[in-house]
C-alpha cells in the first residue's frame, strides 16, 4: 500500500466508526432536547452549546482564560521537568545522592498533591505563585521517580562504552545515561502533564481567580448551563490537544524506542 | 597521541606496551568471596596480536576488563606504556562482546563513530565527519553512515563498533569475545577485516576468545589460562607465516598441532 | 554482580575503595536529612523566625494529629470519605473490567467506542465536576459517580492490555483440543489477564481516594476534603496538616493491603488454573 493511501487510511478511515458514534450521540442529544426530554437548564443541548462555543472562539474571549491556565501549567510543568530530570539523573547515577534523598522522597511521595492545595493557599495566597507551585509539586514526582528508575537501569554496557572512551561523569550522564533513560522519563512526563492540568484547574476552581477552571465554576454557580458546557468543551479540547501533542513529541524525541 | 615514555623499570623492554603484573581478582569479601583470577602475569608487546584463551568461566573477560581499567584488581596492577592504569587510559579502547547493546540507538552510525573522539565541542563538524568517514570506509560501511544501528545486521553492527573504536586512534585495542555472537561466515569475514586493520594501522590487539581456531588464526602469541581460579598456564608462540589464509591454514600441520595442544588443554578437566 | 556495581558507579567504589564510601552505602545520610529538616521546621517556629497562622509548628501538628487520631468526629469523617471512595472504586473497577474485556474480545466495539473514551480520559477530572453537579446534584451520588469515572480508566486500559497480550496460539491450541469455551477462558485468559487487572485496580485505588477528597473539596459538606478546605478558611493550619498526614498514611496503608490481596488472589487463580487441568 502506498504511503499516501496508508496515511489516508490512518487519519480518515480508521477513526471513522468512532467519529460516527460521537456524531450519533450528539445528534441523539439534540433530538432529545427538541422532544423536550431533557431540561436545557441543566443538560447540554448541542446546538446551544455549539453556538456559545462558536461565540467564545470567534470573539477571542477564549484567549484570556486559556492563556492563563495554559501559562501557569507550562511554567510549573517545565520547572518540574528541569528539577525532576536533573535531580533524577544525579540520584540515579550517584549512589550518595540516591541514599541522601531517597527517604525524603519516600515520605513526600504518598502525600496526595491535591490535598496540598489548601496549605499552599494559606502560605502562598491565591495567585499565580501558588498555582505554579502546586503544578510543580504534582508534576515533580512522576518525572523524578521515573528518571531515577531509568537512570539506575541504564544498560551497563552503554556506560562502559562511555568510560572506555574516557568520558568524564558529566559527559556520561548527559550523553549516555540521559538519552538512554528518555523513553521512561517521557512516560513519567506524560503522567505529570495530566496531573498538572488537573491541579491547575482544581486550583482555579478553588480560588476563583481567573483561568478556565474559575470561569466554569462561576458559570455553574450562576446557573448558566449552556455557557458552562461550552467552556467545558474548551477545557476538554485543551486536554485532548495536549495529549496528542505529547504523543507526537514522544515519537519524535524517543524515536528509537518505537522501532526496536 | 603517544604518552610520554616513562623511565624503564628493570626487566621492562621498550616494546612492552601493556604489562599485567601479579593481577588477582576476588569478588566479594576475602573470606566468602569468589576468586576469579588467582594470579596472572602477562606482557603484551607493541604492535603484536595477542589472544587469551581458556575454559568457560576462567575469568578471561574479567582479566580484560581489569586491563581496560573498567574493573579494579584486588591485587596487582596493570601498566600501559609504563603508566599505571586506574581508569580507562588514554590510548586504549575496549570493544565489548554485546556489540548491539554497545551502540547508541539514538545516534546514527556516523554519530556513534564521532562519539569516540568528540570530547571537545569546539571541533568542527566537517572535520569530524571526515574522520568518521575514513574509519567507516575502513570497515566498508561508509554508505551506511546515516543509518541507525538497529537498521543494520549483526555483522554490520560489529563493524560499526570496530570503526568507532578505531576512530579514537588508540595504541591498543582490547577485544572481549567480539565475534562469538555472529554466524560462522560473518565471523570469517570479520577475521579478515580485523587482520587487515591490524596490519594497516599497526595497532596492538589483545583479544579474548573461547574459540581456539580463531586465536590460532589471528594471533602472534596465545596466552592460555587455567580454569577458575585461573593462572597463566602457558604462553604459546604462533610462528605461522602471514598472510594467513582461512581456507588453507586449516590444513597446515603447524596450525593443526598448535590447535591440538591448545584445545586439549582447554578441554582438560584438570 | 559486583562487576556490574563497580562499572555502574565508578565514582563511589573507585579503585582506591575507601572506608568512606562504604559508610555512605549504609544509608543513614538520608534519614539524617529528614531529621534535620524536621528539626529546622520546629525551630523556625519556636525561635519565632516564622510567625504566621499558615505555618504551624511541627509540635502543634503532632498534637493535632494525636487528637485527631483518637477523636470520633475525625473517625466518622474519614469513614464517610472511605465509604464514598469504596463505592466509586468498586463501581469503576467492575465497569472497567467489563469494558476492558469487551474491547479486547470484540475489536469492532473497540473501534466505535474508543475515541469517545479517549476524549473523556484526557479531560481533567475537575472539569467534569460542574457539569455533573447540574445533572446529579451535590450529594453522594455525584461523588461516587466521579470516583467511579476516575477509577474506570486505569482498570479498563490495563484489562484491555491484559486481554490482548494473551497469546492467540494458546487459544488456538485450546480450540484444537475442543476445550469448551468457558474452560478456555478460565484456564488460559483469566490467569494471564489477572495481573494486569490488579495492576490497573491498584492504580485506581490511589486515584479513587484522592478523587473522593477532591470532589469533597469542590462540592462537599462533609468528609476529609471538605474538612481540609474548611480548616484552610478557618486558618487552623495544624488541624489541616494533621488531616493531610493521616490521609497520606491511609493511602499508603490501603496500597500495601491491596498488594497483599493481589498476591493472594493471583495465587488462588493459579490454583484454580491447575485444578481445571
Amino acid at each position: 500500500m502506498s504511503n499516501v493511501a496508508r496515511r489516508f487510511r490512518q487519519l480518515i478511515i480508521e477513526p471513522m466508526p468512532g467519529l460516527l458514534f460521537i456524531a450519533a450521540c450528539i445528534a441523539g442529544l439534540e433530538a432529545m432536547a427538541s422532544a423536550k426530554w431533557i431540561n436545557p437548564a441543566f443538560s447540554p443541548v448541542p446546538s446551544l452549546v455549539g453556538h456559545r462555543l462558536w461565540e467564545i472562539l470567534d470573539s477571542g474571549a477564549v484567549l484570556e482564560p486559556l492563556a492563563q491556565t495554559l501559562g501557569l501549567l507550562t511554567a510549573g510543568y517545565f520547572l518540574a521537568c528541569g528539577v525532576g530530570i536533573s535531580l533524577g539523573l544525579l540520584m540515579g547515577y550517584y549512589r550518595t545522592a540516591y541514599v541522601l534523598f531517597e527517604p525524603l522522597l519516600e515520605l513526600l511521595r504518598p502525600i496526595p498533591k491535591p490535598a496540598l492545595l489548601p496549605p499552599l493557599m494559606l502560605v502562598l495566597g491565591l495567585g499565580s505563585a501558588m498555582k505554579i507551585a502546586i503544578v510543580f509539586l504534582g508534576a515533580l514526582f512522576p518525572i523524578l521517580i521515573n528518571t531515577i528508575q531509568a537512570a539506575r537501569a541504564v544498560d551497563v554496557v552503554l556506560v562502559d562504552v562511555g568510560r572506555t572512551f574516557r568520558s568524564g561523569p558529566f559527559r556520561i550522564i548527559w550523553r549516555v545515561v540521559f538519552p538512554a533513560s528518555l523513553p521512561m522519563i517521557l512516560a513519567g512526563m506524560r503522567v505529570s502533564l495530566g496531573l498538572g492540568l488537573v491541579l491547575v484547574v482544581l486550583a482555579e476552581m478553588l480560588t476563583g481567580a481567573g483561568g478556565l477552571g474559575s470561569r466554569i465554576v462561576d458559570l455553574q454557580r450562576s446557573f448558566q448551563a449552556q455557557e458552562m458546557y461550552a467552556w467545558t468543551v474548551v477545557l476538554a479540547g485543551l486536554g485532548l490537544i495536549l495529549a496528542v501533542a505529547f504523543n507526537w513529541m514522544e515519537r519524535t524525541v524517543a524515536f528509537w524506542s518505537f522501532r526496536r | 597521541m603517544k604518552a610520554p615514555a616513562a623511565p624503564l623499570s628493570p626487566g621492562r623492554r621498550e616494546s612492552d606496551l601493556l604489562v599485567i603484573k601479579g593481577v588477582s581478582k576476588t569478588y566479594g569479601s576475602a573470606a566468602q568471596g569468589v576468586m576469579a583470577i588467582r594470579t596472572v602475569d602477562l606482557t603484551v608487546r607493541a604492535g603484536e596480536f595477542m589472544s587469551i584463551v581458556g575454559p568457560s568461566g576462567c575469568g578471561k573477560s574479567t582479566l580484560l576488563q581489569i586491563a581496560a581499567g573498567l574493573l579494579p584488581a584486588t591485587v596487582g596492577e596493570v601498566q600501559l606504556g609504563g603508566t599505571k592504569v586506574t581508569s580507562p587510559p588514554e590510548g586504549m579502547v575496549c570493544l565489548f562482546q554485546q556489540y548491539s547493546r554497545s551502540l547508541f540507538p539514538w545516534l546514527t552510525v556516523e554519530d556513534n563513530v564521532r562519539f569516540a573522539f568528540d570530547h571537545h565541542a569546539s571541533l568542527d563538524r566537517g572535520k569530524t565527519g571526515e574522520r568518521c568517514r575514513r574509519y567507516l570506509e575502513m570497515v566498508g560501511l561508509a554508505d551506511f553512515r546515516r543509518n541507525y544501528p538497529w537498521e543494520l545486521s549483526g555483522g554490520m553492527q560489529q563493524r560499526v563498533a570496530i570503526a568507532r573504536a578505531l576512530a579514537a586512534e588508540p595504541r591498543i585495542l582490547l577485544l572481549d569475545e567480539p565475534f562469538s555472537s555472529v554466524d560462522a561466515l560473518t565471523r570469517l569475514e570479520l577475521h579478515g577485516l580485523i587482520v587487515d586493520i591490524w596490519s594497516r594501522t599497526g595497532v596492538t590487539i589483545l583479544l579474548v576468545t573461547h574459540d581456539v581456531d580463531e586465536a590460532v588464526f589471528l594471533s602472534d602469541r596465545i596466552a592460555l589460562l587455567t580454569k577458575r581460579p585461573s593462572v597463566l598456564a602457558k604462553l604459546f608462540e604462533n610462528k605461522l607465516p602471514r598472510p594467513r589464509d582461512p581456507v588453507s591454514s586449516g590444513e597446515d600441520p603447524d596450525f593443526l598441532s598448535l590447535r591440538h595442544e591448545l584445545l586439549s588443554r582447554v578441554l582438560d578437566p584438570r | 554482580m559486583q562487576c556490574l556495581l563497580v562499572s555502574r558507579f565508578p565514582h563511589v567504589i573507585s579503585l582506591k575503595s575507601s572506608r568512606r564510601s562504604r559508610l555512605y552505602d549504609s544509608g543513614w545520610t538520608g534519614i539524617l536529612l529528614v531529621v534535620v529538616l524536621l528539626a529546622a521546621w520546629e525551630l523556625s517556629v519556636s525561635t519565632g523566625t516564622v510567625r504566621s497562622d499558615s505555618w504551624p509548628a511541627l509540635s502543634s501538628v503532632l498534637t493535632a494529629l494525636v487528637h485527631g487520631a483518637t477523636s470520633e468526629s475525625w473517625a466518622s469523617m474519614f469513614g464517610s470519605t472511605l465509604y464514598r471512595m469504596t463505592c466509586g472504586f468498586l463501581l469503576g473497577t467492575v465497569l472497567g473490567i467489563v469494558v476492558g474485556v469487551l474491547f479486547g474480545v470484540a475489536s469492532y466495539v473497540n473501534r466505535v467506542l474508543m475515541p469517545t473514551l479517549e476524549i473523556f480520559r484526557t479531560t481533567p477530572i475537575p472539569a467534569i465536576v460542574p457539569p455533573l453537579i447540574f445533572l446529579l446534584g451535590v450529594d453522594d451520588e455525584l461523588k461516587i459517580t466521579i470516583v467511579a469515572l476516575a477509577a474506570f480508566f486505569p482498570v479498563a486500559l490495563n484489562t484491555l492490555a491484559g486481554v490482548r497480550q494473551v497469546d492467540p496460539i494458546h487459544l488456538q491450541v485450546a480450540q484444537t483440543f475442543r476445550v469448551p469455551r468457558l474452560k478456555a477462558i478460565l484456564r488460559i485468559q483469566l490467569p494471564s489477564t489477572l495481573p494486569y487487572v490488579f495492576a490497573g485496580a491498584r492504580i485506581s485505588l490511589g486515584i479513587s481516594l484522592i478523587v473522593a477528597v477532591v470532589t469533597e473539596m469542590l462540592a462537599g459538606s462533609e468528609g476529609v476534603g471538605y474538612f481540609i478546605v474548611s480548616m484552610e478558611y478557618a486558618m487552623r493550619a495544624d488541624d489541616m496538616y494533621a488531616a493531610i498526614i493521616i490521609l497520606s498514611v491511609l493511602g499508603y496503608v490501603l496500597n500495601r493491603l491491596f498488594v497483599l490481596l493481589e498476591a493472594k488472589c493471583i495465587r488462588w487463580a493459579r490454583v484454580l488454573h491447575l485444578r481445571l487441568t
